[in-house]
């Protein structure tokens, strides 16, 4: 259990953290959502202790991060998949971090296949690419088996394997009761790996809801296609939903169920060729929830 | 000792050992030191060939005096690279998630520092000395600084202690300014340029500067009439002072700033 309350961090005249609170909940994996600038890493930092909170707590299973003693068994983490020396072999980075939480050579081992990097585990850090280091990074957060996740943006860099790899492994993880909370600037990369979702903007608190929820909340309409369009029109208009002309026999409908859509158009015996519920995309939620408070908007999306 | 900081401990000195970057200065004092005793071979060699007369005009050559600073600086480098180096990769972040208690990986930093300039600075000093005692075989004082054996343990005493005290130094330099090159140039412009410097200096200034720069403690410790003023127990205080200044520095920057 991840607790923020009235967080708070400012640097200089800046404020990247606004008396932010959450919660997040263990088994389930969690999305932390924002545009570039929102809070969100500076939010994860200070939950670590790397940075210091100007005011307000953060703290994992009730205590403060840098209270917690040998921290590798119970939280794992992965800030930035870079911060790894690149003179190091794969196998001595996680060495030495294991060692510093007295875990044992076998963990490294262990970590080192559940990630996919066996292979290469001799080689230096430089040499590797972004995704290998997402995955040692997500080797080093799993070192001491901890009931706790905190990955900052892990999908940047990975290939189309490599997400649905992360995708499954961090299910996976979350199936076994642990906490998992990512971070990401953008939906698309998280909406079939998150339940649950925290957006926030301008370092507030946008919304926190289930995904599930989420996705009904956007405006949705049904899109009936026929050859007699406009009669079909009339009849729909008559029984109280808004419909909207679109091209080639497609009408837009508000208002009504497709069911309801479907047997109105049987009674008026009207041929019907397509007929589908449209629910807005959590993108589109997304990006509504956010687009007054990105940090820089480029001229389209403010207009 | 709790179980967690001999963890640490041996966590860090891991991380010193899996990087090349180690070797590579740790080669460099080791070419110090051949270096030095070259340097001293060369000298008996315009001794051996002086006629008697000019013979007793000869100062003591004790070659520690050349290696020691440089030796300083390169076991120095290797101690500021621990917090330097990791600063740069961001490295730093990972160590610090896995021991979050700052004042904790603060000191085993500084255990493993201190401990790899005692061992490099024990190494190179007392190979030094030996080298140098062989090459001068039975030659009399002066040239030979060591007339009688304990003279020399007190040399190599002496010279292990300052290399200790400048990774330590260097250690804390590194966590106040957190780059490579800008404790690398400070801990050389202490260690190698000050006492040029010094040299420059009206008299009574350069003996009081002089007196108080770390790499010319090494010979007020062993109470030689040197040219400095310190007693050996001054000389002491001195070097103890430099370590608790650099140490209380560097943790009080690196417990108190944000990283990352």
């Amino acid at each position: 259990m991840i607790v923020v309350t009235e967080l708070t961090k400012r640097y200089g005249r800046r404020t990247a953290v606004d008396r932010l609170s959450f919660e997040v909940r263990p088994g389930v994996v969690t999305g932390f959502l924002g545009p570039n600038g929102a809070g969100k890493s500076t939010t994860l930092r200070v939950l670590l202790g790397l940075h210091r909170p100007t005011s307000g707590s953060a703290t994992i299973g009730g205590r403060r991060y840098d209270r917690i003693r040998r921290p590798l068994r119970d939280v794992g983490a992965v800030l930035d998949a870079d911060a790894v020396h690149p003179g190091r072999t794969a196998a001595d980075h996680l060495a030495c971090l294991a060692r510093s939480n007295g875990l044992g050579a076998r963990r490294v081992r262990d970590v080192l296949a559940r990630v996919g990097l066996t292979e290469v585990a001799g080689r230096r850090v430089g040499g590797f690419s972004l995704g290998m280091r997402q995955r040692l990074g997500l080797a080093a957060a799993l070192l001491g088996d901890p009931a706790v996740l905190l990955l900052d943006e892990p999908v940047n860099g990975l290939d189309a394997a490599g997400v649905r790899w992360l995708r499954s492994t961090l299910r996976a993880l979350a199936a076994e009761g642990r906490t998992v909370l990512l971070s990401s600037h953008l939906m698309a990369e998280v909406a079939l790996t998150v339940d649950h979702v925290l957006v926030i903007g301008r370092g507030r608190l946008l919304d926190s809801a289930p995904v599930a929820a989420l996705r009904n909340r956007g405006a949705t309409d049904v899109v009936v296609r026929s050859p007699r369009a406009a009669d079909l029109a009339t009849v729909l208009t008559g029984l109280g939903a808004s419909v909207t002309p679109g091209v080639a026999g497609e009408l837009s409908v508000a208002g009504l169920d497709p069911a309801v859509v479907g047997d109105a158009a049987a009674r008026a015996a009207i041929p019907v060729h397509g007929l589908t519920r449209r629910g807005a995309s959590l993108e589109d939620v997304y990006l509504e929830l956010t687009g007054t408070e990105a940090e820089y908007r480029n001229e389209e999306g403010a207009a | 000792m709790t179980a967690v900081f001999r963890d640490a401990v041996a966590a860090e000195w891991m991380r010193l050992r899996t990087l090349r970057s180690t070797y590579a200065f740790l080669a460099g004092a080791a070419v110090v030191t051949l270096l030095g005793l070259l340097l001293l071979a060369l000298l008996i060699r315009t001794f051996d060939a002086a006629p008697p007369a000019e013979r007793a005009n000869f100062e003591t050559v004790d070659p520690t005096v050349v290696v020691v600073p440089f030796v300083m600086f390169l076991v120095g480098a290797v101690a500021a690279a621990s917090v330097t180096g990791e600063f740069a990769t961001g490295s730093i972040g990972p160590a610090l998630l896995a021991v979050p208690q700052r004042p904790l990986l603060f000191g085993a930093k500084a255990t493993v520092a201190a401990g790899c300039g005692l061992v490099g600075g024990l190494l190179s000093a007392s190979s030094t000395v030996a080298g140098a005692t062989l090459l001068l075989g039975g030659r009399p004082a002066p040239p030979h600084p060591w007339p009688v054996w304990t003279d020399a343990v007190a040399t190599v005493a002496g010279a292990t202690l300052t290399v200790t005290v400048a990774a330590v130094v260097a250690l804390g330099l590194g966590a106040l300014l957190r780059s490579t090159a800008a404790t690398l140039v400070t801990l050389g412009g202490l260690v190698l340029v000050a006492p040029v410097v010094a040299s420059f200096l009206p008299p009574v200034w350069r003996l009081r500067c002089g007196s108080v720069l770390l790499p010319n403690l090494t010979a007020q410790f062993t109470g030689a009439d040197g040219p400095y003023l310190l007693p050996p127990a001054g000389a002491v205080g001195v070097l103890a002072g430099y370590a608790v200044v650099a140490l209380v520095a560097g943790a009080v920057a690196f417990v108190r700033r944000d990283v990352g």
